[in-house]
């Protein structure tokens, strides 16, 4: 029994290969034990991202607008332009305009431009936004001058200044008789603001910048009949030419009686 | 003693008489001495005062007439320097065609006797303004201005279309020249004019049988040319783009050009000067379209 005994302390002899074995094994083990607590950390990790970003979409819920939007789709008429022949064309289309007339004024126009930029447009733009804003003015225009307030006119403040220095401004009409006048009551004068991302592209040439512009005011007049006047910024600033020759420093009727008499290019007799 | 004083006095008091009186004969020869860009002479450049009209009832100071130098025709060859112009194809740019046109008209106008004021006869002029840089569009306008001209050509180019491109102003009308036109709106008055011009060119370049197209454009600077204006755009002669740089073509169309303002030259008039009384643009096409406010 002792030499059992003594024979089962001592440890069997085992081969190289044994030992190698058992070291893998406690190797897994760690190994796996290690992927069960990454395993453990991730779940964790996923549920409270998932919790937080829960929570941000509900808040930004509270930040839609509370009305759903109302826009709906309106016939429109799009004078195109074809540099073939150097004509406009009416073409109606069916798209949704918002309420404003600015933002009016602004979606006719991407609409307009973005058409041209089309691969298959008869007048080839750039791509890309064009009009960065658009603003209307009542026509005539008239200028604010700063005037002291009348005698017992009440100055709005109670902080008892010298009413002889309160001053306020007044509307006054241009003594210019060249100033802006309106055709019809209520006629308005649009002053678009183009991009110069979008100027700097636009190919050059006397017939298609006239085209161009031509467009712009036969689709705003076939559109937005109160807008009788369109000047022209790029980036906020005045520009004397759209790429080398139409002029942007003057202000454009919307409705003139000799707008497409720029000829195709028929060889023969003059178009005029 | 008292005598030679008197004598003294007599002589200033009508040397005094006489300066008064001679201002519109300076305001002539400063008028007709201010120096263009560029001239090619031909004969002598004849000025013809026009008889003014005032539309107010009575002006004891009529205004002065206006001028124009039947022998005198600017050309402009549009762009140059750093603006190319339209890019017409791989190895043309606008600025070049213009400046090609340029030439072989100035030559040919030159040859029948014309003096012609060119606003480039390079690639890049320098602005007669002092650190401006090169040539701004207002800088030929007021180089034409002061030419007095018969004609004022805006020569363009295009790689579209064929023949020949005829374009006046888009302003309406106006009845007359004002003493101190608007700037944006000064070719208001020669409106009439510049119409006649473009039948005469548009007569010649058909007779020569090159494809024309007239129209009207905003062009800058030709709102602002106190002359009558055309813009001559020039175009291929076929469907090769690069046909508008063949010489025979540009000879053929500077030759009806030239040809037809020789007749033009017997025929160009004046717009009525307008007295200061009267309103400078009271015309309808200026308030009613729009077409001629200045803004």
């Amino acid at each position: 029994m002792k030499d059992h005994l003594q024979e089962g302390s001592q440890p069997a002899p085992s081969s190289p290969h044994v030992s190698v074995i058992q070291e893998i094994q406690r190797r897994q083990r760690i190994v796996f034990w290690c992927l069960i607590v990454c395993i453990v950390a991730m779940g964790v990790l996923l549920a409270a991202e998932r919790h937080r970003e829960r929570k941000r979409i509900e808040a930004l819920a509270d930040q839609m607008p509370i009305d759903a939007p109302t826009a709906v789709e309106e016939t429109v008429t799009l004078e195109l332009a074809s540099d073939a022949d150097g004509t406009l064309r009416p073409e109606t289309r069916q798209i949704a305009l918002p309420q404003a007339t600015n933002a009016r004024v602004k979606a006719l126009l991407d609409h307009l431009l973005a058409y041209y930029a089309l691969p298959d447009s008869a007048h080839a733009l750039p791509p890309g936004p064009a009009v960065a804003e658009v603003f209307l003015l009542p026509l005539p225009v008239v200028g604010y001058v700063a005037s002291p307030l009348p005698p017992g006119a009440h100055s709005g403040t109670d902080s008892g200044a010298d009413p002889a220095s309160v001053r306020t401004t007044a509307p006054v009409s241009s003594s210019d008789p060249n100033a802006l006048q309106p055709r019809q009551p209520g006629g308005e004068l649009a002053v678009i603001d183009l991009l110069s991302s979008w100027v700097n592209q636009h190919p050059s040439g006397v017939e298609v910048e006239s085209l161009t512009l031509r467009s712009i005011l036969g689709t705003l007049h076939a559109n937005l009949p109160q807008i009788e006047q369109v000047r022209f910024l790029v980036d906020g600033q005045t520009r004397e030419t759209l790429a080398g020759h139409a002029d942007l420093l003057r202000t454009y009727p919307t409705a003139h009686d000799n707008a497409m008499q720029t000829g195709g290019n028929d060889p023969g007799p003059a178009k005029e | 003693m008292n005598a030679l004083r008197n004598s003294i006095l007599a002589a200033l008091l009508t040397a005094c008489l006489l300066t008064l009186a001679a201002p519109d004969a300076h305001a002539q020869m400063g008028a007709a001495s201010r120096g263009p860009a560029t001239q090619a002479n031909g004969a002598s450049a004849a000025w013809t005062p026009q008889p003014s009209v005032s539309i107010s009832s009575v002006n004891a100071s009529a205004p002065a007439p206006i001028l124009i130098n039947r022998r005198v025709v600017v050309l402009d060859p549009a762009h140059g320097g750093s603006d190319s112009g339209a890019q017409i194809s791989d190895t043309t740019v606008e600025k070049d065609v213009t400046l090609a046109l340029a030439f072989r008209l100035r030559a040919m106008l030159t040859a029948r006797g014309f003096t012609v004021v060119m606003t480039r006869d390079s690639d890049a002029m320098a602005s007669p303004t002092p650190g401006a840089g090169e040539l701004t569009l207002d800088d030929r306008a007021g180089v034409a201005n002061h030419a007095h001209a018969a004609a004022c050509l805006l020569l363009h180019a295009s790689g579209s279309g064929v023949g020949v491109h005829l374009y006046r102003s888009e302003l309406d009308a106006a009845p007359g020249e004002s003493a101190v036109p608007p700037w944006l709106t000064a070719q208001a008055a020669w409106i009439p004019q510049s119409s006649l011009l473009e039948g005469e060119l548009a007569n010649a370049l058909t007779r020569s049988g090159i494809p024309l197209v007239t129209g009207r454009a905003s062009v800058r600077p030709m709102d602002s040319l106190t002359c009558p204006a055309l813009v001559v755009e020039l175009a291929p002669a076929d469907e090769d783009v690069d046909s508008m740089n063949r010489t025979d073509y540009q000879q053929q169309v500077a030759r009806a050009i030239a040809g037809a303002l020789l007749v033009w030259a017997d025929q160009v008039q004046a717009p009525l000067r307008l007295s200061s009384a009267a309103p400078a643009m009271n015309h309808p096409g200026a308030g009613s379209s729009g077409a001629g406010v200045q803004p």
